[in-house]
């Protein structure tokens, strides 16, 4: 039997997250309208939000002009939450069907079996993200210039990341796609507890104590910037401070299940 | 140095030992065989040497290494095809073996070259740019043999391979198992089917209950039941007449019915004639006459007290 | 036994199944009482202030208002449910069981509704309870609890019917469960979350001429005012209206089901 030829380490995990990349894209490609429900989802939100809520920029207090620039970085954060939740849904589905088996007998550290779900969840996001502000530019929604578009994408792809991580770690600890509502729900009450739907001046009491303490405001606020006013620096790090520490917390429990998996 | 080494194994799941203190050394270059019914702890005892399970208490190395302590070690000299064939139905034949290549560490050339000369090994060049989804089941088992040797593993872990399979596929499977072997892979394979162990394995362990009730190649297990016996069915004269007829010939055995007559013959086929002659003498007809040898679920029976159940198509 | 009577005892049992199937598996009540409570209160304490807008009817509070669209949507979503697990059941055999069973075909629906009614009749129950337990008012009183209690489990009803339409004319749950997101559509375009007037077009336009805001005005004046004769004849069509539409759907459903097997 011949020695077998093994590639250096860091290439042959880079080549084995480009590789399950792959594997996450037949999804999109090869199942007719995979894509729908994930883009349409959001979609609907922001049309619907927008058709319901929308007097609400007449009360005093709400001076942020058009409530569809208000509200369109809601639906593009909300299309990156179901995103990232429908990766731990599919994580949970590889684990029903004993697909990551085949991936954890082989020798690709657990790290890199998590970075390929987070990284697919993050550039797939980007997809729901468009087509909601395809939509929402010719309604009204403002133009949020070219730093607002990339900071509000950037927001969209990270918390994408974030919510892989938080459906992950629910995959693999419950084992099983009866967990995907509270995938769900957790992304969805993590964005709309913040200043989703109305300055937080606006808010009841009681959402208002929520949303400040809620990391994902940040988050909300700078994605919602360039939509509203202008980009800058000090309402940008604020919400790569919190994307960036949900990351490490969420990241580090999924990867933690995942090196539990024989326990 | 053996291929594998378990010592005093188990794995408890709350307050259930699905695997309790299991001793067994595979050579290099064997084929061993597994073998018990449903719920055994074939498949525990097998995630926990692949790496998937940790085992709660005991210690197994696996090609030198510890499951437990070196982990990576023993993935990257196994290879696994275990009870699900688990693929993904939206990928492609090639696609799969080429993702297996990749996680094992393959350079991307390699994986392909490998991708194609295993596709060729186990007839499914034809299926290769096929969806998966598509495939058979016995398609499905080879193609998840041929992933699992992408890496040329010194041990292969075969679990269940040819269950649910039909007859055909089920040879199929078999002659790709010896091929391997005589190429130098140690294979451990767990099976339910007692002719799939008796036809491929050099030594088998029969489990039950967590723990493993027998060992030994499989002639060697029979042998050490008994004798083979004569089935006998009766078409005319009672059968207290048959019985003492046979019983001069050999050892009578305890009776399944009204119409059966069994008689154990340490010479087997040699000693029929006798035995046909005496019944003849005794005005006794026969309908039926079968030469039955042990099988591993006559030693099963031995050593447990209960057949290994058969799903019918153990051909 | 009379014909009537078997019937009834085969409804009843299969009523039972079924309510006994989403009760016992909390994941599958979630979407019908989770999502739709999270989402009463972030919409109450995101746009609670909207009572403060001109126009805005006289209510306690905000989630006085939302009430009704909380059980609305509530309802919708365990018609949607009832109508995936119909499908489960095609797809699992188990109709053909029933169809081969010497009972009424129809009554293999009438059952799957009984259990859609139940889920109804739990949602109404529990967005009450919320209410109460948050300080919102039955200005009605008793009466109008049970107005409200009784309109929603005849909407889960008669919204049920459509799902197991779709459910027979399909046999796929994932076909039915793709039609989640409609729910969200036909719930926006109405009442359920907003004042019509105060609403923008084209969804106030929409809304005004949508049943689902009959439904909701219905069973919502009790619980902000009083019971009105109109609102309540409106919902009461408009519950009709939808049940018949779901008697004749399910009907050909069912005997293009029979056809193709």
């Amino acid at each position: 039997m011949e020695a077998t030829v093994a590639l250096p380490a860091w290439r042959a995990n880079l080549a084995t997250i480009g590789a399950l990349m792959a594997r996450a894209r037949n999804e999109l490609l090869r199942v007719p309208g995979a894509a729908i429900p994930g883009v349409l989802a959001p979609t609907i939100f922001f049309l619907g939000l927008n058709g319901v809520f929308g007097a609400l920029t007449q009360l005093r207090g709400f001076e942020v002009g058009a409530y569809e620039s208000f509200i369109v970085p809601i639906s593009m954060l909300q299309g990156a939450g179901f995103t990232g939740a429908a990766a731990g849904v599919n994580m949970a589905r590889d684990i029903e069907q004993g697909w990551l088996d085949r991936l954890l007998v082989s020798p690709a550290p657990r790290w890199v079996l998590l970075a390929a779900t987070v990284l697919s969840a993050s550039a797939r996001a980007l997809i729901p993200a468009t087509f909601v502000l395809a939509v929402a530019l010719p309604l009204g929604a403002g133009w949020p210039g070219l730093d607002g578009l990339l900071v509000t994408f950037l927001m969209v792809a990270a918390m994408a990341a974030v919510a892989a991580c938080w459906g992950s770690f629910l995959a693999l600890r419950f084992k099983s796609q009866s967990a995907a509502p509270l995938m769900q729900a957790g992304m969805m009450a993590a964005i709309l507890t913040t200043t989703a739907y109305a300055p937080l001046a606006l808010l009841q009491p009681w959402l208002r104590e929520v949303a400040e303490v809620n990391p994902v405001t940040e988050v909300v606020e700078a994605a919602r910037q360039g939509f509203v006013g202008t980009v800058t620096w000090s309402e940008t790090w604020p919400g790569l401070l919190a994307l960036a520490g949900l990351f490490l917390v969420l990241g580090a429990l999924a990867l933690r299940q995942m090196r539990r998996t024989g326990h | 140095m053996p291929a594998i080494e378990v010592a005093a194994l188990e794995r408890a799941f709350d307050d259930v030992k699905a695997v309790q203190g299991v001793d067994l050394e595979v050579a290099e270059g064997e084929i061993y065989g597994f073998l018990g019914p449903n719920g055994a702890g074939k498949t525990t005892t097998v995630r926990m040497l692949t790496t998937l399970l940790l085992p709660t208490a005991g210690r197994a190395t696996v090609a030198g290494h510890d499951v437990v302590k070196e982990a990576r070690e023993v993935r990257a000299t196994i290879g696994v095809a275990l009870q699900e064939a688990a693929l993904d139905p939206l990928m492609k034949g090639r696609e799969l073996i080429r993702l297996q290549a990749t996680l094992q560490g393959l350079p991307g050339a390699e994986g392909k070259r490998r991708a194609d000369a295993l596709l060729e090994r186990v007839g499914l060049s034809d299926a290769a740019e096929r969806r998966v989804g598509g495939y058979s089941g016995g398609m499905k088992r080879r193609l998840d043999l041929a992933a699992a040797l992408v890496h040329e593993p010194r041990v292969l872990f075969l679990d269940e391979p040819t269950t649910g399979l039909d007859p055909v596929s089920r040879k199929t499977i078999w002659e790709e198992v010896r091929a391997l072997n005589d190429d130098g892979t140690t294979v451990f394979l767990t099976t339910q089917y007692l002719e799939e162990a008796d036809q491929l394995a050099d030594n088998v362990a029969i489990i039950d209950d967590g723990r493993i009730v027998a060992e030994g190649t499989p002639a060697a297990l029979k042998a050490d039941i008994g004798d083979p016996h004569i089935r006998l069915q009766l078409e005319e004269g009672s059968i207290a007449e048959a019985e003492r007829a046979v019983a001069a010939v050999g050892k009578l055995l305890p009776p399944v019915d009204g119409k059966t007559v069994m008689v154990e013959v340490a010479d087997g086929a040699a000693e029929i004639p006798a035995v046909v002659r005496a019944l003849d003498e005794a005005g006794v007809a026969v309908g039926a006459l079968e030469l039955v040898h042990p099988t591993l679920d006559d030693v099963f029976v031995a050593k447990t007290g209960k057949h290994i159940p058969t799903d019918g198509d153990t051909a | 036994m009379t014909a009537l009577a078997t019937n009834l005892r085969v409804v009843k049992a299969l009523g039972m199944r079924s309510i006994r199937q989403t009760f016992r598996r909390p994941q599958l009540l979630a979407p019908i009482v989770v999502f739709p409570t999270i989402l009463l209160a972030i919409q109450t304490g995101g746009a609670g202030s909207a009572v403060n807008l001109p126009g805005f009817p006289e209510v306690q509070s905000f989630l006085q208002f939302m009430l009704a669209g909380a059980m609305m949507q509530s309802l919708m979503l365990a018609g949607n449910s009832g109508g995936i697990a119909f499908a489960v059941d095609i797809e699992m055999g188990f109709t053909d069981r029933l169809f081969a069973a010497p009972i009424s075909r129809f009554t293999i629906v009438l059952g799957r509704l009984a259990g859609t009614a139940a889920l109804g009749l739990f949602s109404a129950l529990w967005f009450l309870a919320i209410g109460l337990v948050f300080g919102a008012e039955i200005e009605s009183g008793l009466w109008g609890a049970l107005i409200a209690i009784v309109l929603v489990t005849a909407s889960a009803t008669a919204v049920g019917g459509i799902g197991a339409a779709i459910a027979l004319r399909t046999g796929s749950a994932s076909v039915v469960q793709g039609l989640f997101p409609l729910v969200l559509v036909v719930l926006f375009v109405s009442s359920a979350f907003f004042p019509v007037d105060l609403m923008i077009e084209p969804a106030k336009v929409i809304a005004e001429y949508n049943p689902m805001s009959f439904i909701v005005e219905g069973i919502r004046e009790p619980i902000i005012s009083g019971v009105d004769a109109s609102d309540l004849l409106g919902a009461v069509a408009a519950i009709l209206g939808i049940f018949g539409l779901g008697l004749v759907l399910s009907a050909r459903a069912l005997r293009h089901r029979l056809r193709v097997g």
